[in-house]
C-alpha cells in the first residue's frame, strides 16, 4: 500500500507540474530493417555514433504503450546523402518499416562508478545480474580520444600477474598493452583470470580495479568465471561486461569500448585499472558482420578498411596518466585467438603491431603438460625490466637465456647417454626450470613467493629433486618460507629489494627445508 | 546504382526535357553500357523518388477526433509559423489512440501534443 500511495503522490505532483507547451523533435522514418541494421530516411542532422530512439508507441493504445519494455535505441553508424544507417541496440523484432525514429542528440554512454564493482553488465552498462539498478552512476561516453603524449607518463609500476613465467620474463607494467595470443584451449583466459585473482594480494589502496570484457563467449563460461572470481574473493573489485555469442553483433562490437569507458572512470580518479578484452578476434568478426550489413566496402578477408583503427583506437586508450592528470592508469590485456598457431593472420598481426608486447601460448607445450603454455622464446614485453621490482630483476635475469639454450639442446635429449657432462647438466637444469615455472590454474603466486622460488632455482636448490617433483617442491618451499620466515617475505613485498640479510635468510631457509624434507632431495647430481 | 539513374531522369525532367525524351536518353545510355536489365529497377526507384519528392512539403497532422480538427489546425499554423516553415501541405488523419490533442509529423520534424504522450511521460516518470 505504501508503494502505491507513493506512486499516487508522484502522479499528483506530475499533474500539478504539467505545463502545456510544444517541443519540436528531429525525426526520420525507417525504410528498411533487417539483420539488426535499419535504413532511416531523413535525420539529416544526425551525427556519427549518435543514439536514436525508435518510437514504438505510434498507433498503439495507451494501455499497450505502457507495456512497452523500455525504450529501444539505435546507434548511427553510416551517414549517407539523404539517409542514415543505424544498428539496433536491442531486439530488432521490435522495429518495423515506417516507424518514426527520433534523434536524441546524445553520443552512446555507459554508466560507471563504484556501484558497478562486483556487478555483471551488458555492453550498454545495463545490469545482467538480478541485483538492484544503479542509483547514481556517472555516464561515460564509450568513444573517447585517448590521452595525448603530454598527459602521459612512462610505464614503470609493475602489474603483478601472479604467473611466475610472466612476472619474471615478460613483465607487464601498469598502463601497458600486452597481448595474450594462442589457439583455442591453450589457457589464454586462465592467465587473464589468474591476473585478476592475483590483485587480491595487492594492498587495497594500490589494487587495480579489474574489468573483464567477455565478447562472443558462451554464457556458461562467463558464469563459471564469475563464480571463480567470487570464490577467490576477487569479484568485489571486478566488473564483468558481458556480450555473449547470443548477443547482437552491435553489442559484441561495442562491449570493449564500454569496458574501456567504465575503466576510464576509475583512471580519471587516479586509480589503476586492468581491462581484459576476451577476445578481440570475436569483436573483429562482429564488426565485419556489421560493416557488411551496413554495405561498407569489404577489404582483406572481408574485414572493413577501418578494422585496424577499430583496435588501435581502443588499445590506445590504455595509458598511465601524468601526475597532473591524477596518475591513474589503464592496463589492457587484449586476447586474440589464432587458428592452428598461425600468428600471421590479418587480425593477429594487426593487434601484435598495436600492443606493447605479446604472450604466445602454444598448443604443443600445453599438450606436453607445460602450463601455462607460454613460449618464452617468442613472447616479449616491450616495457621490459622497467616494470619489475629490483627484487624480481635480481633473480629473473638469466632465466630467459637459460631456457632458450635449453630449447636448443632439447633435441639432443634422445641421445642422453652420449652427451658430455656440461650439456647433460644444462639440459637437467633447463628441465627443472621448466618444472619450476609450471603453475596450477587459479593459483597465482604473490611476488615475494616468486622471488623466493626463483632465488632457490638460481641457487640450484632443486637439482637434487626428481624432475617430476620439482613443481610441487617449489610450492612447498614457498609455503615453508611464508610460515617460518614471513618477516623476510614481507620485506621483499614492501621494499621490493633482496637485501643481504634477506639473502642470508633465504639461504638459511633452503637448508632448513632440505633438512625438514630429505625425502624430496633424492637425486644425486 | 538504380537510384542514381532515377535521380538523373528526374534532373533531366526538371531541366526541361519531356518525360519521353528523358526515358529515351536513359534507355540509350543503358543500351550502350549493356545495363538494360536495370530498367525495371530504375522504374521502381524513380517511383520511390517521386513519392518522396511529393511528400517533401507535406506534413501529416494526426488528431484524435474529427471534431478537434479546426482547433488543431489553428494551433499547428501557429507552430509552423514559429518554426518558420512555410508552404506546407497539411494532410489530416484521425488516430483514436492519441486520446486527445494532436501530432504533427513531416519535413524531418515531429511535434507531439497528444494526450497519450503527456500521459505516457507522466507514467514513465512516476514509475521509474
Amino acid at each position: 500500500m505504501a508503494v502505491q500511495s507513493s506512486v499516487v503522490d508522484k502522479i499528483i505532483k506530475e499533474i500539478e507540474g504539467y505545463a502545456p507547451g510544444w517541443q519540436s523533435e528531429h525525426v526520420g522514418v525507417v525504410t528498411a530493417v533487417g539483420d539488426g541494421v535499419v535504413a532511416i530516411d531523413g535525420l539529416g542532422k544526425a551525427v556519427m555514433s549518435e543514439l536514436v530512439e525508435f518510437e514504438e508507441t505510434k498507433g498503439k493504445h495507451l494501455s499497450d504503450s505502457m507495456q512497452t519494455r523500455g525504450k529501444l535505441y539505435g546507434l548511427v553508424l553510416n551517414l549517407e546523402e539523404d539517409s542514415v544507417r543505424a544498428t539496433i541496440l536491442g531486439d530488432s523484432a521490435r522495429v518495423s518499416e515506417g516507424m518514426t525514429v527520433k534523434s536524441t542528440g546524445q553520443i552512446l554512454s555507459v554508466p560507471s562508478g563504484e556501484e558497478l564493482l562486483g556487478r555483471v553488465v551488458n555492453a550498454l552498462g545495463e545490469p545482467l545480474d538480478d541485483k538492484e539498478p544503479f542509483k547514481n552512476p556517472t555516464m561515460m561516453t564509450i568513444e573517447r580520444q585517448a590521452a595525448g603524449v603530454i598527459d602521459r607518463k612512462s610505464v614503470s609500476v609493475p602489474l603483478q600477474t601472479g604467473v611466475l613465467s610472466i612476472d619474471a620474463m615478460i613483465p607487464i607494467g601498469r598502463g601497458q598493452r600486452e597481448l595474450i595470443i594462442g589457439d583455442r584451449g591453450t589457457g589464454k583466459t586462465t592467465i587473464a583470470i589468474d591476473t585478476i585473482i592475483n590483485q587480491r594480494n595487492e594492498p587495497e589502496e594500490k589494487r587495480p580495479v579489474c574489468v573483464y570484457v567477455a565478447i562472443g563467449q558462451k554464457e556458461s563460461k562467463t558464469a563459471r568465471i564469475v563464480e571463480q572470481l567470487r570464490k577467490e574473493g576477487a569479484f568485489s573489485y571486478t566488473i564483468i561486461v558481458d556480450a555473449p555469442a547470443s548477443a547482437p553483433a552491435a553489442l559484441q562490437f561495442l562491449a570493449p569500448f564500454s569496458g574501456a569507458a567504465i575503466g576510464e572512470y576509475f583512471m580519471d580518479r587516479g586509480r589503476d585499472v586492468l581491462v581484459i578484452y576476451d577476445d578481440l578476434s570475436k569483436q573483429a568478426v562482429a564488426y565485419r558482420q556489421l560493416s557488411l550489413l551496413l554495405r561498407r566496402p569489404p577489404g582483406r578477408e572481408a574485414y572493413p578498411g577501418d578494422i585496424f583503427y577499430l583496435h588501435s583506437r581502443l588499445l590506445e586508450r590504455a595509458c598511465r596518466l601524468s601526475d597532473e592528470k591524477g596518475g591513474g592508469s589503464l592496463t589492457a590485456l587484449p586476447i586474440i585467438e589464432t587458428q592452428d598457431g598461425d600468428v600471421s593472420g590479418y587480425i593477429p598481426t594487426n593487434v601484435i603491431s598495436i600492443t606493447d608486447g605479446q604472450i604466445f601460448l602454444v598448443a604443443d607445450l600445453f599438450n606436453k603438460g607445460v602450463r601455462p603454455a607460454i613460449d618464452v622464446g617468442i613472447s616479449v614485453s616491450r616495457v621490459g625490466s622497467s616494470a619489475q621490482t629490483k627484487a624480481m630483476k635480481s633473480v629473473a635475469g638469466g632465466i630467459k637465456l637459460g631456457l632458450a639454450q635449453f630449447r636448443d639442446l632439447e633435441a639432443f635429449m634422445q641421445f642422453a647417454q652420449d652427451l658430455d657432462k656440461a650439456t647433460a647438466d644444462q639440459i637437467a637444469a633447463g628441465q627443472r626450470m621448466v618444472e619450476v615455472l609450471k603453475q596450477k590454474n587459479g593459483a597465482p603466486f604473490p611476488v615475494e613467493d616468486q622471488v623466493v622460488i626463483l632465488t632457490a632455482a638460481n641457487a640450484k636448490f632443486f637439482n637434487n629433486v626428481p624432475t617430476a617433483k620439482v613443481t610441487a617442491t617449489a610450492g612447498m618451499f614457498a609455503q615453508y618460507m611464508k610460515d617460518n620466515h614471513g618477516q623476510a617475505l614481507a620485506e621483499i613485498r614492501e621494499k621490493g629489494v633482496v637485501s643481504d640479510d634477506i639473502k642470508k635468510t633465504l639461504g638459511k631457509g633452503m637448508e632448513e627445508f632440505r633438512l625438514a624434507h630429505p625425502e624430496l632431495f633424492t637425486e644425486n647430481v | 546504382m538504380e537510384r542514381a539513374y532515377a535521380q538523373a531522369v528526374l534532373a533531366m525532367v526538371e531541366n526541361g526535357k519531356t518525360p519521353h525524351e528523358a526515358v529515351a536518353a536513359l534507355r540509350k545510355t543503358l543500351e550502350i553500357r549493356g545495363r538494360l536489365a536495370l530498367l525495371p529497377r530504375i522504374g521502381k526507384a524513380f517511383e520511390r523518388l517521386v513519392a518522396k519528392e511529393a511528400k517533401k512539403n507535406t506534413c501529416t497532422l494526426t488528431i484524435a477526433r474529427q471534431k478537434d480538427a479546426q482547433k488543431a489546425v489553428k494551433e499547428v499554423e501557429q507552430v509552423l509559423a514559429e518554426l518558420k516553415i512555410g508552404d506546407t501541405d497539411l494532410c489530416e488523419t484521425v488516430d483514436e489512440s492519441l486520446i486527445g490533442g494532436w501530432r504533427l509529423e513531416g519535413q524531418g520534424m515531429l511535434v507531439d501534443q497528444s494526450w497519450k504522450k503527456a500521459l505516457l511521460n507522466m507514467y514513465t516518470r512516476a514509475t521509474s
